[in-house]
């Protein structure tokens, strides 16, 4: 043991809380080390110096007064107190059972019927209303299909030849538009024409003025020199 | 069950009797405790109006909180962590500029001029710096020092109390005793000053 482990022991050794093999040990080195036990006498004065410390005790007597409870709420806090268990797995058993008891009245409150089949669980409410079963014969039915099997193709039928009308509709709509295109186009085409003939016209005629012009002049100056 | 029958049960008992309604427990408990809490809380304070006021307050909240002990036979334990807490709360409203210079408490004397006639005044005056050197320590060493030398606790319940491992109290305990001796030198007392009677 060295010192600094020995000062660790001085607070044990000073209040008598170190076991005696450690004690023994620690004596032994104070015993060695006069510096380490003057220390810890020191303490040991200190401690002896404080002890003188006066106290004063309390000057009055507290007394806690139980705080006066009214006559029922201390009568229902005692009923309660001895209606209820107080371990906690009897608690929860009782809560248990009066949830139990709770879900049973309002079960027979409300006439709940639970059932359960192949299909699953069944919960309902209120009386029980008794499923009343009316189907139809198999003439019925072969009736019935056949009916729906005419309906279906008066319908297909009808659906068909809307469709084809309106194609038709629509071709014959397509046909005059194109006929309507075609003949503005032969119309501007004629147009063009007729105005490239007017202005090809124009020229001509021009040129056989200035042709018969010139042929004059030509003419006029022959007759003069001869 | 009056008074007098309670006053050998145990602690323990007392408190499992409380919660059982018995509220005549309580005040058993509280003869049992009051002078202790009070010693614990003057020594801290150094004041008999705040110690009396800790004391008041502690076992008003052991009688609100006494179902919130797990462990009754801690009874002793509990009650100190009360103390304590009330007594570090009040320090923190009030400041630890009061604690450390209560007017009660005196300069330090000059003792080398002091002869034996003077004895008495010599003593009384360092019982009175006594609390002074106590008060001017830090608060966690001053706990340790009240709860080890006056409460007489072991250092595994002043651990548990202060919920501190028990080196960290045995060190602080140590520093206060050391703080102590160095307090006592500078003001030039020794033990022989209490020797007079």
């Amino acid at each position: 043991m060295n010192k600094e482990t020995a000062r660790l022991l001085f607070m044990d050794y000073l209040y008598d809380e170190l076991e005696d093999e450690k004690k023994k040990e620690l004596e032994e080195i104070l015993a060695k080390n006069p510096e380490l036990k003057k220390e810890l006498d020191e303490l040991s004065e200190v401690r002896s110096m404080i002890s003188h410390l006066p106290v004063q005790d309390a000057a009055e007597q507290l007394v806690m007064v139980e705080p006066k409870k009214s006559g029922f709420k201390n009568w229902w806090q005692n009923l309660i107190e001895a209606l209820l268990p107080l371990n906690s797995f009897t608690k929860a058993g009782f809560a248990l059972a009066s949830l139990v008891i709770v879900f049973v009245i309002l079960g027979a409150l409300t006439k709940m019927n639970i059932t359960v089949n192949g299909e699953g669980f069944n919960l309902a409410f209120g009386e029980k209303q008794e499923i009343i079963q009316q189907g139809f014969t198999p003439r019925q039915v072969d009736y019935l299909l056949q009916q729906m099997k005419l309906e279906n193709a008066h319908i297909v039928v009808e659906a068909v030849q809307a469709v084809q009308k309106d194609q038709a509709d629509q071709l014959e709509k397509t046909l005059i538009n194109f006929a309507d295109y075609m003949e503005q186009q032969r119309q501007a085409d004629l147009q063009i024409i007729n105005s490239g003939l007017i202005t090809m016209e124009k020229t001509y005629y021009n040129r056989f003025r200035k042709t018969d012009q010139v042929l004059g002049e030509i003419i006029q100056t022959v007759s003069t020199n001869n | 069950m009056n008074t007098g029958q309670h006053k050998h049960m145990e602690d323990a008992q007392l408190v499992q009797d409380f919660r059982g309604g018995n509220h005549q427990a309580f005040n058993t408990l509280v003869t049992r405790w009051q002078n202790r809490i009070h010693h614990f809380a003057y020594r801290f304070f150094a004041s008999s109006d705040d110690a009396a006021e800790i004391t008041q307050k502690t076992f008003i909240k052991a009688y609100h909180k006494l179902d919130t002990l797990d462990d009754v036979e801690k009874f002793g334990s509990w009650l100190y962590t009360i103390a304590n807490n009330l007594c570090l709360d009040e320090l923190k409203r009030v400041g630890r500029k009061r604690a450390t210079s209560y007017d009660a408490l005196k300069a330090a004397p000059q003792t080398e001029t002091a002869t034996p006639a003077d004895g008495t005044v010599l003593r009384n005056e360092g019982l009175v710096l006594l609390h002074k050197a106590l008060l001017q320590l830090p608060v966690d060493q001053r706990m340790v020092v009240i709860m080890k030398e006056y409460e007489g606790l072991k250092f595994r319940e002043i651990a548990e109390i202060l919920g501190e491992p028990e080196n960290t109290i045995k060190s602080r305990l140590y520093y206060g005793l050391s703080t102590l001796k160095k307090t006592f030198n500078s003001w030039n007392i020794n033990k022989e000053v209490f020797d007079y009677e």
